[in-house]
Order: structure tokens, then C-alpha cells, then sequence
């Protein structure tokens, strides 16, 4: 289990938590490890966003094999973001404790009330396919928006 | 982009004098291997003008399932450049490629094929020769020399090297214009339709934003009877929206007829964690990263 690090309390295993917790707001995550990556994302920008993870991934040491699955874990959360929340977000990434965390945040859709069932957790879906390829999954939602964060252990270290 | 605004590559008459543009050159090889493909079939005899060198069209028309071997030992088919042809050392002149031409067309009818199809790139069109200005009069000569016979030739332009001038020079001497069917094309990702082997083709990357063109795509390439092909080797990246569309598709086609999913290494591991590769008939292809 990893630790949450903005509210130093462990971060849920995929569970949808209906909270009042302000996405994104908080201060630097990792304990003041350095951000490898903190971009914005909307529609238009999702290319740019898979070519930057790719590169900072590679960079941060993830295996050549598993840069994929960054790139298709952050994709996904960020197409939620786009599709069922706020229309863009932000993607922070930053290596800590053996492993390295793309956090993917948004203000929530502008219509609350379309928050429920935004998300179907059913085979062949996005949330599927991001809890097949990642190491954890952590995933907070509510009408302020939405913070999920995926981590995966980079080799040679302790998971 | 419009689908079908010009001819398929497979429905050209045996007279006719076809313009084929193309992008890039997979979709060079892919329309000529399938115009050549057609041709063999039909018992028509075959040349084809490639601008490279010849083992590498020949190799070509191979991986995309020509018979060339046999084809080339008995004649039917032939690959040469053009330098001797309709060319004569650094220059070009339009009534020696036409006696070239005619030519060909009494040697095929002498050698018994009831027909010829004959493909030329135009890229020598690009060189700095002699008399590339006859290029109008060449086009002009081909269009008289096929009416009414049973020899079609398919001229070959790279539209990213041919000035817009130049192609509008010649497009009026073609009866047909010929390019893949695309369904979405822009900087990032290209969908179109294959026909050697026949299906569709992604090159990029494609998300949910490209998901109705990859539908449309998808069953119009399922409208056609055989085999299918989905071309992804040179596609970088898919989403979870876009492989279900292919798996529920290819899962749609399982058992009744075969399908192939040619792709990079990490879209085949996405294809494979969905089961893809179980369905009967239905096989993962994987090929290197390109």
C-alpha cells in the first residue's frame, strides 16, 4: 500500500471514495521529492501528454517494456478527466519510495450531477485496462473533482 | 477527406489510363501490389516501371502475397527501371517511351496474355532531366495508344514530391483517379483501407477523439468478403476505446472468416490481455517496432 502523500494516510486500492478532498491542491507531493512532470492536459493535448510521459518514464528509469503502460495508465485517467470531469486536468509525476506515481487530477464536470456511473470498471474499459497494467491504483472522485494516482515499481528496488 | 471520391485500386477497367497518387510508400507498394495481384489473376500479363530498384519492388509484391516467383519464370510478370525505357541517359523524350510502350503491347498480344497492366512511377519526373516538359505529351500519347484495347497502365505520383501544377498538368489524360480509401488522416494518425492483403491500415497513434472514422473504417472493410487484415505495424499507440472496437469486431468476424492483427510488440500485449488471440481464426501478429 502506498502512502497518500498530500494527507500522509494510506491511499486506497481502487476504490472509488466519495470525498471532499480538493484535488490537486495540495502541496508538492513525495515528501519534497522533485515533480519529474507536472503538465496540463486537455483534448487536444493528449499527444503531447503520451510523448512527454514517454520521454520523462524513459528518463526516470521505467524499462523500455513497461514505458507503454505509463503511457496508456495516464492516458486513460486523463480521457476520464476530459470525457467525465472538468474537460482538462494536470498530470504530476515524481519517483518515490521505489517506485514512480503519475498522479492525474481535475476540478469535476460542471454538471455535478453526471458524476455517477461515469466510470465502468467492466472488461475492455479504461479502468480495467489502468489496474491490469499498473502496480497500484488509488483513485478519490466527488462533486470537487477528481484525483487518481497510479504507481509502478521500477526495477531493482524494493515494490 | 472523403471516402471513395476516386476509384478502388480494384475496380479499373482493362483500358483504362489510371492516376495514382499516393503519401507514403506503403501506400505505394499496397494499391500496386494489389493492381498487380488483380492483373496475374486475370491472366494478364504485367510490368512494372518501380523508380527503386526492382528486387526491392519484387520483394514488395511478395510480403504482400503476389506470386512473384512464379509469375516472373513464366513471363507473366516482369519488374524493370525505367533507364532504357523511357529513358535514354539524362534525358527523357516522349515519342521513344510511347514507341517503348507500343512495344510492349505487341510483344504481350504476340506472347498469347489476352491483356496488359502496366505500372510506371512518374518520380524519374522529378530528376533533373532533358525534356521533362514532354510529360503532358506522354500522358497524351498513353491515353490514345489504350482506348479501346485491353492494356491499362496506372501511373504512379508521389504527391508530397509532385508540384500541385505538375499533377494538374497530366490528371486531365487519366480516365481514373486512384488513392487508398482514407477515413482520417492528419499529422498524428492515418486511417485507410488496405487491399494487399486486403482490410484496414492505422499508422500513428489513434484515441476515442479518431473512434467513429475507425468504426466506419472497420465495417466497411467487414462489407467486403475474405480474409481481413488490420494493419498496425507501424501504429505507436491505442487506447482502450479503439482495441475494443477491433477486438469486438474481430470477435464479430471469429470463426466464419479469418482475421489478422499485425502490430508493434507493446499494442500486441494491450490486443492479447483482451483474449484476442484465443478467438478461432483470429491471429496476433507481432512485428518489429518501426
Amino acid at each position: 500500500m502506498s502512502v497518500d502523500p498530500r494527507r500522509g494516510q494510506p491511499a486506497g486500492r481502487s476504490s472509488p471514495a466519495a470525498g471532499a478532498a480538493a484535488p490537486g491542491a495540495a502541496a508538492p507531493p513525495g515528501s519534497g521529492r522533485p515533480l519529474i512532470l507536472d503538465q496540463l492536459f486537455a483534448a487536444d493535448s493528449l499527444y503531447a501528454l503520451r510523448a512527454a510521459v514517454a520521454a520523462h518514464a524513459a528518463a526516470a528509469g521505467v524499462p523500455a517494456r513497461q514505458v507503454p503502460d505509463l503511457v496508456i495508465a495516464v492516458h486513460e485517467l486523463a480521457t476520464n478527466a476530459i470525457r467525465h470531469g472538468a474537460g482538462h486536468g494536470r498530470v504530476r509525476i515524481w519517483a518515490d519510495g521505489g517506485a514512480l506515481h503519475c498522479e492525474v487530477s481535475d476540478d469535476g464536470a460542471a454538471e455535478p450531477a453526471t458524476a455517477a456511473a461515469r466510470w465502468p470498471a467492466e472488461h475492455g474499459h479504461g479502468l480495467w485496462l489502468i489496474r491490469q497494467v499498473a502496480d497500484e491504483t488509488s483513485l478519490r472522485t466527488g462533486p470537487g473533482g477528481t484525483v487518481a494516482t497510479v504507481s509502478f515499481t521500477l526495477p531493482g528496488r524494493p515494490g | 477527406m472523403t471516402v471513395g471520391a476516386s476509384t478502388q485500386i480494384t475496380e479499373l477497367a482493362v483500358d483504362d489510363h489510371a492516376c495514382l497518387t499516393y503519401g507514403e510508400a506503403e501506400e505505394l507498394f499496397d494499391l500496386t501490389a494489389a493492381f498487380v495481384r488483380d492483373g496475374l489473376s486475370g491472366g494478364l500479363k504485367v510490368l512494372w516501371l518501380s523508380d527503386g530498384p526492382p528486387a526491392q519492388a519484387t520483394a514488395e509484391l511478395a510480403r504482400r502475397g503476389v506470386d512473384v516467383a512464379s509469375a516472373v519464370s513464366t513471363g507473366q510478370l516482369a519488374a524493370a527501371g525505367c533507364e532504357g525505357r523511357l529513358l535514354s541517359g539524362q534525358a527523357f523524350a516522349a515519342d521513344h517511351a510511347m514507341g517503348w510502350l507500343g512495344g510492349q503491347m505487341a510483344a504481350c498480344g504476340q506472347e498469347g496474355f489476352p491483356g496488359l497492366r502496366v505500372a510506371v512511377d512518374m518520380s524519374w519526373a522529378l530528376r533533373p532531366l532533358t525534356g521533362i516538359e514532354q510529360l503532358p505529351d506522354f500522358e497524351a500519347g498513353i491515353a490514345t495508344a489504350l482506348a479501346g484495347t485491353t492494356v491499362s497502365v496506372l501511373c504512379q505520383y508521389d504527391r508530397e514530391r509532385f508540384d500541385p501544377v505538375t499533377l494538374a498538368s497530366v490528371a486531365g489524360y487519366h480516365t481514373r483517379s486512384v488513392a487508398a480509401a482514407t477515413y482520417y488522416a492528419d499529422a498524428v494518425l492515418r486511417i485507410c483501407r488496405q487491399y494487399a492483403p486486403p482490410g484496414i491500415r492505422l499508422a500513428g497513434e489513434i484515441d476515442y477523439q479518431a473512434g467513429e472514422p475507425l468504426a466506419l473504417a472497420l465495417a466497411e472493410a467487414i462489407r467486403l468478403d475474405g480474409d481481413l487484415t488490420i494493419n498496425m505495424s507501424q501504429l505507436a499507440f491505442i487506447d482502450a476505446p479503439c482495441t475494443r472496437l477491433i477486438v469486438d469486431a474481430a470477435r464479430g468476424l471469429a470463426g466464419s472468416r479469418r482475421v489478422r492483427l499485425v502490430c508493434p510488440a507493446s499494442v500486441a500485449r494491450r490486443f492479447a490481455s483482451y483474449g484476442v488471440g484465443e478467438l478461432p481464426g483470429v491471429g496476433l501478429v507481432t512485428v518489429d517496432e518501426r
